[in-house]
């Protein structure tokens, strides 16, 4: 019986990601034009930017199995992070160190898109592979910092014991710290303004990716969408998972309305900020680090 | 007019005690140009007299075939004496037998282009000259060919060469290569970037341009007239057209002697002023998109259209106006446009002001900007750099204030000038031009005097005259030279637009930059490069042994899209 609930959860999320996150993208779009003064895109353009791209040929700049696999591998490290973090309930899959496998999944698609980059023979892949190793260093002591605090507060290395410490005690300062943390870490990892460097299209004409096209852009820019709702849903589940009723279909729309907010704060970073250089972004997370050093401190007396 | 008067005297008497009997005649075509005429041996020692002694600052050199009428050559270097509203034109004769003349680009980093073009184009060759690589022929144009001569014909098309392509700057030691073109998503035209990096720090780069030659000049001194060429003019630029239709008329009316209307002036100078106002717009929106900051260009743009709708109420068009002819203006503005300009400013107005407050504002562009891209002024001056770069770096000039021309005698406009050097300093250059010209079309259309519009021209245009003007672009100062000739046309049309010698300033700014930052001090500099490459015709072909025609492309083109669809 247990192992159905777990597979269907599983299922559950990683669908979730999968066929929610190029609409979140679309609203993401729509918003950004609003405030472009344009009318823009569709919501569902997203959608269709797949289907043409999934139709498309096939071509290949690199060789080797990882190359070939590396698009199909992306996606498929982020659906096994959508497994790993709650939506609307406790996360499916979960082991004693979860939140160490998190960071770890989390940082597989950037390792493969810089890998892919590295491989695809062209200078404009190698800056952008890496402005990417670049960010994923100085962003994911971000991110391990504001989830650390979280295990000091709850005691625990699991998320879903986390969610449920949070759950029961409340909102404290340390967790806000952290929250906040996280939340300048997803726009980086999101590869929004002012932290697409690693894309920079007026720089590097799309960094990495540049020699991806067809089907294999469509499962990196999909593999793009749903980390970046899988992260939000991560966001919104550890550092504000109040209201809790322990329903799942009222909890899980609760959360994708939070997870909505906080991709609308992210778009609305990202349109009214011009991209940094990559030293100064580097600058710049490096300072969130140590600022949320500070969260950990209040954790560690309690507060 | 301004009156070069008693400085041009002391010009006269300065080059007289350097020169002694290297001067071969001194003459007076307009009361603000001296045409001084040189043995060719002394061009150093000119060019050394009118820097030291002078201050003067370098425009561009003109290269003439002059065989059919004196059966030489003529080297034309161009100077103005900014304080003094004076031009110079220092003109050497170059014997047909052994076409060489002592190269000024030694005294002047700024002449480099000048002189290159000069042999590409007419075949005189620069002693001294410290980079003599091709410039601006095709790679498969072959040597010994000279586009500009007289006995070269428009249409000519000659053979393709082989191993004819100027070789490029060596790569340092240590360093990697990065390209940035022929095309690339941010520059809007062909221009070939070859980026010297060392991780993602710019070492150094060259450039390799002139990939869109129209054949401009050879069309205006071989197949039209003077009244046609206005309208070739504005072609130049998609930008700035009515600007380089103004230059050419205002050279022509200087060789010829036209007085044009008063009504005719303040027509021009309103058009000029709202061409500012929309290139500025454009060029702001482009600079946010280069630092990826979309909403900047979206709103800019959007600013600026009803700008353009205007012009088009104007002039029957939104670009390329077709209003200038020699003599004055071709349509009048009326009571009625008049209010519509001053109702569509407005709001234009409103909404600049909102968007520099946003601009100067935001933190994330100064760290982008500040410091990025710097121009040293003591460079700047050297490298003879024009327009809002040259007032970013502290140098103090504006075409519009040195040699007034249209109505800016009674219109006057700010100089805007900043001394940092930096990206940042021109971004402000150019918001508060864009906020001064608002200014300048208001009182423009104010001051709006009766009178015809275009002045009779009764007689011909003698031949031999010379004529020369400038006009503020939005990207800086452009240069047009006309020496008139017989036929109706003119013998020689030189255009410099303002791009050319800012593009010369380009490798000191990108040096010790990141790659990040490449872009947009590039796109600092508002490059126009179809404006720059106005010249010579251009065949289509590969520089491959296999040669295409323009068919078997097409063909190509519509076989393509599948594997092994293409040839």
């Amino acid at each position: 019986m247990r192992t159905i609930v777990v597979v269907g959860l599983a299922v559950l999320n990683a669908a979730i990601a999968l066929l929610l996150s190029p609409l979140l993208e679309g609203l993401m779009r729509k918003l950004k034009a609003t405030i472009h003064s344009r009318i823009g895109p569709p919501v569902t353009q997203p959608y269709l930017d797949l289907l043409k791209l999934l139709g498309k040929e096939d071509l290949r700049t690199g060789r080797g199995f990882l190359y070939a696999a590396a698009p199909a591998l992306t996606l498929g490290s982020v659906l096994v992070l959508a497994t790993l973090v709650p939506m609307g309930a406790a996360p499916p899959l979960s082991f004693a160190g979860d939140i160490i496998v998190v960071l770890y999944v989390a940082a597989m698609s950037a390792v493969l898109v810089m890998l892919t980059g590295f491989g695809s023979a062209s200078p404009y892949a190698s800056v952008g592979s890496s402005r990417e190793m670049m960010t994923l260093l100085t962003v994911e002591p971000v991110m391990a910092v504001a989830l650390v605090v979280g295990a000091v507060k709850a005691g625990t290395l699991s998320t879903a014991g986390i969610l449920a410490w949070q759950v029961e005690h409340g909102p404290s300062i340390s967790m806000v710290i952290a929250g906040v943390a996280f939340l300048l870490a997803l726009q980086a990892q999101a590869g929004k303004l002012p932290f697409d460097i690693p894309e920079a299209d007026q720089e590097i004409m799309g960094g990495s990716l540049i020699e991806q096209s067809g089907p294999r852009l469509a499962l990196f820019r999909w593999a793009m969408w749903a980390k970046q709702l899988v992260l939000a849903f991560l966001l919104v589940e550890l550092f504000v998972p109040w209201p809790r009723v322990g329903i799942l279909p009222f909890d899980l729309m609760l959360a994708l309305v939070k997870v909505s907010l906080v991709l609308v704060v992210v778009a609305l970073v990202d349109v009214v900020n011009p991209r940094l250089r990559i030293d100064q972004a580097m600058g710049y997370y490096l300072r969130v680090a140590f600022s949320s050093l500070a969260a950990l401190a209040f954790a560690v007396i309690g507060m | 007019m301004a009156k070069g008067n008693g400085d041009a005297e002391r010009v006269e008497e300065v080059l007289g005690e350097r020169l002694g009997r290297g001067i071969i005649a001194v003459g007076r075509p307009q009361p603000d140009t001296l045409l001084v005429t040189i043995e060719p041996g002394t061009v150093l020692a000119a060019t050394q007299a009118l820097l030291d002694d002078l201050g003067a600052r370098f425009l561009v050199s003109v290269g003439t075939d002059r065989r059919p009428i004196s059966g030489d050559f003529a080297v034309t270097h161009l100077f103005s004496l900014d304080q003094s509203h004076l031009y110079v034109v220092l003109e050497c004769p170059v014997a047909s037998e052994n076409p060489e003349i002592d190269s000024i680009t030694p005294l002047i980093p700024g002449a480099a282009w000048s002189e290159r073009e000069i042999r590409d184009v007419v075949g005189v060759s620069t002693r001294g000259h410290p980079d003599p690589r091709r410039l601006l022929l095709p790679d498969d144009w072959p040597e010994g060919v000279y586009p500009l001569r007289r006995d070269f014909p428009y249409n000519e098309r000659p053979p393709a060469a082989e191993g004819t392509r100027p070789a490029w700057v060596p790569t340092p030691e240590g360093a990697s290569v990065v390209t940035l073109g022929p095309f690339f998503p941010v520059l809007e035209e062909p221009s070939n970037w070859r980026l010297f990096v060392e991780g993602e720090t710019v070492v150094g780069c060259d450039y390799r341009g002139f990939y869109n030659h129209r054949g401009v000049e050879k069309l205006g001194d071989s197949v039209m007239t003077y009244n046609e060429i206005p309208y070739l003019a504005e072609r130049i630029c998609g930008i700035c057209g009515f600007i380089h239709s103004t230059c050419y008329c205002q050279a022509v009316e200087r060789a010829a002697g036209i007085e044009v209307p008063r009504r005719a002036r303040y027509i021009r100078t309103m058009m000029l002023e709202l061409e500012r106002i929309h290139s500025h717009l454009l060029w702001l929106g482009i600079a946010g998109h280069i630092l990826g900051f979309d909403t900047v260009l979206m709103q800019t743009w959007r600013i600026r259209e009803p700008v353009m709708w205007l012009a088009e109420v104007i002039t029957g068009n939104r670009k390329s106006y077709g209003m200038n002819t020699i003599g004055g203006v071709r349509r009048d503005v009326t009571e009625v446009t008049k209010a519509r300009i001053l109702e569509v400013l407005g709001p234009v107005e409103k909404e600049s002001l909102a968007v520099r407050d946003a601009v100067v504002g935001d933190t994330t562009l100064h760290m982008r900007t500040k410091n990025v891209g710097i121009l040293e002024n003591a460079w700047a001056r050297q490298v003879c750099v024009v327009g809002p770069p040259a007032r970013g770096s502290g140098v103090r000039i504006d075409a519009r204030i040195d040699h007034p021309y249209a109505a800016y005698d009674e219109v006057v406009p700010r100089l805007c000038a900043h001394d940092e050097g930096d990206i940042w300093a021109r971004v402000l250059v150019r918001i508060e031009e864009l906020l001064d010209s608002i200014r300048l079309v208001r009182e423009a259309a104010a001051g709006l005097p009766d009178g015809p519009i275009v002045a009779e021209i009764t007689e011909e245009i003698p031949s031999g005259r010379i004529g020369v003007s400038t006009v503020e672009a939005p990207r800086g100062e452009a240069v047009h030279y006309v020496l008139t000739g017989g036929d109706n046309r003119p013998w020689r049309w030189r255009v410099r637009a303002p791009t050319y010698p800012n593009l010369q300033a380009m490798p000191a700014m990108a040096a010790g930059g990141n790659i990040a930052d490449i872009p947009i001090t590039l796109g600092s500099l508002d490059p126009c490069f179809s404006c720059t490459e106005r010249m010579e015709t251009v065949d289509v072909r590969s520089r491959n042994v296999r040669v295409y025609s323009p068919a078997e492309l097409l063909a190509m083109s519509r076989r393509s899209g599948r594997p092994g669809g293409g040839s």
